[in-house]
């Protein structure tokens, strides 16, 4: 069973585009952007033995072939890849802080194996998150209007990717509406949503 | 030499250039038979017994006589190779050519242009792909110059060359504006769709191009003919796929799959039906996504016909999966 939270909630404030240039009143729009997964690392600074954890921890599953053990935790529901260098990557969590949390129990229980573990280097690498908008979107047109930004291969895959350099996030955006931003922390994936979100109200699709 | 006016350069040198003494603006006209350069205004022969580079040979493809008495080889390709003039030593045809034990003398022939060596191997291999499906000349030319384009420039240098081959045909189609599926491609490669497609992503980033994006309309004709489909039935189905798209019927529907399903409404509703099995063959869609796309269309079949066709079933009998 995935637990899907509602963590952020954004107003979007849109001014309506209007061919006759006259500013219309804001219309504030309430766009709930879900995370449903956030990604992170940290090290412990010190080599950790790969058999002992498979042997010894709960809930772990050892890949030999690869070199890594996954340890999987409930309460937070993180799925950590565990490397014998000591670093360790962290998936699953549905917010920031509940990735440290998950991170920081990972860390007591490798403790509590008997390894001297240290928790550093703790970076978020990647926030996924989904987004629904109120209306349907005309794919082709959004990537006539935004040509080298945003490319559509509906070949390869339904959604049109459109890269936004700055904020180093991309939107996948899907001819029903919702689309999935992935960026490096949450405010950029938030930040990313507006910018995005009147070039989509340009191209709404009125048929349905 | 009567008409060899000296003009001295800049930097003192003479240049010798040949005018015409009472003309000396007008362009020279060669006239390669008698070796003469003639001034068109007055007649008068200034430059006498200008070598003439024409062939020496004339050969023609019926006679393939084992010897070519040609002396210079396969035109130069100096676009894409950067002009290797190298000289190779055949085999010997004669007895001195071979020493005691029976072995030639001279061996093997020195390997040329070596750092070029896999960029023809990927010419050869965009050549028999594309003779596969009957591609033109000037598709094939776009193909070598994109390769050589991301061949230079290394950003791609882990890849498969023949994926990147691939993908460079699936572009050079594109942009000449008849596209290829992706499949079609497949199917003359022995890459698989997802590399060709990663290929393509990675080719168009790396030379900072963007494609236009493919439309019903480029597959129907191709299709159409294959099915041995007659003329009326491909514009139906062109304007049945059209107008689905322009009403947006078939939204993040794939165009092919959009195209197969006004195939097979347009054949259908004509003297020649096809079935969903035949029309997912030859455009390389399942026919269960034929029949996705063609649930889509069929409420507004009626609105979807061009309006001068001549209905073989009519529309409330065309079936309904």
């Amino acid at each position: 069973m995935k637990i899907d939270c509602v963590c952020t909630s954004w107003y979007a404030s849109v001014r309506t585009l209007r061919p006759d240039s006259l500013m219309e009143a804001n219309n504030d729009v309430a766009l709930d952007i879900i995370i449903t997964n956030v990604v992170s690392v940290f090290r412990t600074r010190c080599h950790l033995n790969l058999r002992t954890i498979a042997l010894e921890g709960s809930n772990v599953i050892y890949k030999p072939e690869v070199g890594k053990v996954l340890m999987k935790l409930r309460k937070p529901r993180i799925t950590a890849s565990i490397w014998s260098s000591g670093k360790i990557i962290c998936t699953g969590a549905t917010s920031e802080e509940e990735a440290k949390l998950g991170a920081r129990r990972l860390a007591r229980c490798l403790q509590k194996l008997g390894f001297k573990v240290k928790f550093t280097a703790f970076k978020v690498v990647n926030v996924l998150a989904v987004c629904t908008m109120p209306f349907h979107i005309h794919l082709i047109q959004f990537t006539k209007n935004n040509r080298p930004i945003a490319s559509y291969e509906p070949e390869l895959h339904p959604a049109a990717s459109y890269r936004i350099k700055n904020l180093k996030a991309t939107v996948q955006v899907f001819s029903t509406g919702s689309i999935t931003v992935t960026g490096p922390n949450v405010r950029h994936v938030a930040m990313a949503v507006e910018q995005i979100y009147p070039l989509l109200f340009e191209c709404k699709s009125t048929m349905r | 030499m009567p008409g060899l006016n000296i003009v001295r350069g800049r930097c003192g040198d003479p240049l010798p250039k040949v005018q015409c003494p009472n003309h000396p603006d007008a362009l020279l006209v060669e006239d390669y038979r008698a070796g003469d350069m003639i001034c068109p205004e007055c007649g008068l022969v200034v430059g006498d017994r200008v070598i003439d580079v024409g062939s020496e040979w004339r050969t023609f493809s019926n006679e393939k006589a084992t010897k070519d008495p040609s002396r210079v080889g396969d035109a130069q390709n100096p676009l894409l190779n950067g002009g290797d003039l190298t000289t190779m030593i055949s085999k010997g045809t004669g007895a001195a050519s071979f020493d005691e034990f029976g072995n030639s003398k001279y061996q093997n022939r020195r390997t040329m242009s070596s750092s070029d060596r896999a960029m023809l191997n990927a010419f050869k291999e965009i050549s028999t792909m594309a003779d596969r499906i009957n591609l033109p000349r000037n598709i094939i030319d776009r193909t070598n110059n994109l390769f050589k384009q991301v061949y230079e420039q290394k950003s791609l240098k882990g890849r498969s060359n023949d994926a990147i081959a691939s993908a460079c045909l699936y572009i050079a189609c594109r942009q000449e504006g008849v596209p290829r599926t992706f499949k079609e491609i497949c199917a003359v490669s022995r890459i698989s769709k997802k590399e060709i497609g990663r290929c393509f992503k990675l080719i168009l980033k790396a030379l900072e191009t963007s494609v236009d994006l493919i439309t019903t309309g480029d597959f129907m004709s191709r299709f159409c003919s294959n099915l041995g489909l007659p003329k009326q039935v491909q514009m139906a189905a062109t304007y049945i796929a059209r107008k689905a798209v322009e009403l947006d019927l078939v939204p993040g529907r794939s165009p092919i799959s959009v195209a197969a399903a006004a195939i097979y409404m347009a054949s259908q509703a004509s003297a020649e039906k096809k079935t969903q099995k035949e029309i997912g063959d030859i455009a390389g869609v399942a026919d269960v996504t034929i029949r996705q796309s063609y649930r889509l269309i069929y409420p507004r079949a009626a609105d979807l016909f061009p309006p001068d066709f001549k209905f073989d079933t009519p529309v409330d009998k065309l079936p309904a999966l």
